[in-house]
């Protein structure tokens, strides 16, 4: 899928002229309002810290511009991280306490929800440029973080990364670094739940090398992480691991498999 | 540092950032408890560019956060 948007990394971001998304003030104001104080929510989001990213990846902007490939990456992962928390925030006491006529407050979050999930289709579709003029990492760092994008669902046009580091460093990318990058796979976020025994199962996890990027992987309500440097990708679980535990993580070369056992007193079985 | 800690910890949960943002006391009594104890560390992470600690807080016990990460162990 691809969109109108550009993503420039590695040049140092415009700061200060960024206003805080409308559907980002919309959402506070109408948690806010129906307690009828003044809101200084605008004052709040004037003073906004952009260094993350995340308000930029929400504009309508056609060209974003990051300091550098990690910072892109991080920026993505801090959207899924907030977009999960919001997710949860829609809870049934949220709409039953919505529902009472304090506020407008659901509809604009599930308002920003949305317009969160269609900012990382829209980066995913983005044509993404690397630049390596003011932001010079060394391979192994720009490995690093070609990986992290592969993992929230970026991938690079590899020609275009060596054409820039080459116009930078006048040092060509050694062959053995290229061929490495080139075995990295955009992480597509699935996995698959298979029985081993009336008791035990294991989720499997596909991404090649992914032992190589030597992530950590941990569990979040219904949801698994996965965080390379801090970078991290969720990956919804089956229903049925809610009423499950979750055991350790075989990592192999290009997947891994965390066991789960089933907790017979929430689900029994015949 | 223990302010800003102190401070950290009033305006994490929604009853609290509320309250700090200059609503009545009273109005925890008004909102389910399910709904003041949701974390709003993410939401005020957008606000103010701070670190990303995303989930739910049980209203009882205000420290737990429910949906934490839980890192597992991992065999080579």
């Amino acid at each position: 899928m691809s969109s109108n948007l550009r993503i420039t990394c590695g040049t140092e971001p415009k700061r200060g002229s960024a206003t805080s998304p409308e559907v980002v003030s919309q959402f506070c104001e109408s948690l806010i309002l129906p307690f009828g104080f003044f809101t200084p929510t605008r004052g709040i989001l004037g003073e906004l810290n952009m260094l993350r990213g995340v308000y930029s990846l929400l504009s309508d902007s056609e060209h974003f511009e990051f300091e550098s490939a990690h910072h892109l990456a991080q920026a993505l992962s801090d959207l899924d991280s907030i977009t999960i928390a919001l997710l949860h925030m829609d809870s049934e006491e949220f709409a039953i306490w919505c529902g009472l006529g304090k506020s407008d407050a659901r509809i604009h979050l599930l308002k920003l929800i949305k317009e969160m999930q269609q900012a990382r289709i829209r980066v995913q579709g983005a044509q993404l440029q690397l630049d390596f003029a003011k932001n010079q990492p060394s391979p192994k760092a720009l490995f690093r973080s070609l990986t992290q994008l592969a993992l929230v669902g970026v991938a690079c046009d590899l020609r275009q990364v060596q054409r820039a580091w080459l116009a930078s460093t006048r040092m060509p990318l050694s062959k053995k670094w290229i061929s490495q990058c080139e075995s990295i796979r955009v992480f597509t976020g699935r996995g698959d739940l298979v029985e081993l025994g009336a008791s035990a199962f294991a989720f499997h996890v596909k991404w090649k090398g992914v032992r190589k990027s030597d992530p950590a992987i941990g569990i979040a309500r219904n949801h698994l992480v996965m965080d390379v440097g801090g970078v991290r990708r969720f990956v919804e679980l089956p229903a049925a691991c809610s009423r499950m535990e979750a055991g350790s993580v075989r990592l192999l070369k290009n997947k891994f498999e965390v066991d789960f056992s089933v907790k017979e007193s929430e689900w029994p079985r015949l | 540092m223990n302010d800003e800690r102190d401070e950290n910890k009033s305006t994490s949960d929604l009853g609290s950032w509320l309250i700090s943002m200059g609503a009545p006391l009273s109005i925890t009594e008004l909102m389910p408890s399910e709904i003041t104890g949701l974390d709003v560390a993410p939401i005020v992470s957008m606000l103010g560019g701070v670190g990303i600690r995303s989930g739910l807080r049980q209203a009882d016990t205000a420290q737990t956060a429910v949906d934490e990460i839980r890192w597992l162990h991992i065999i080579d």
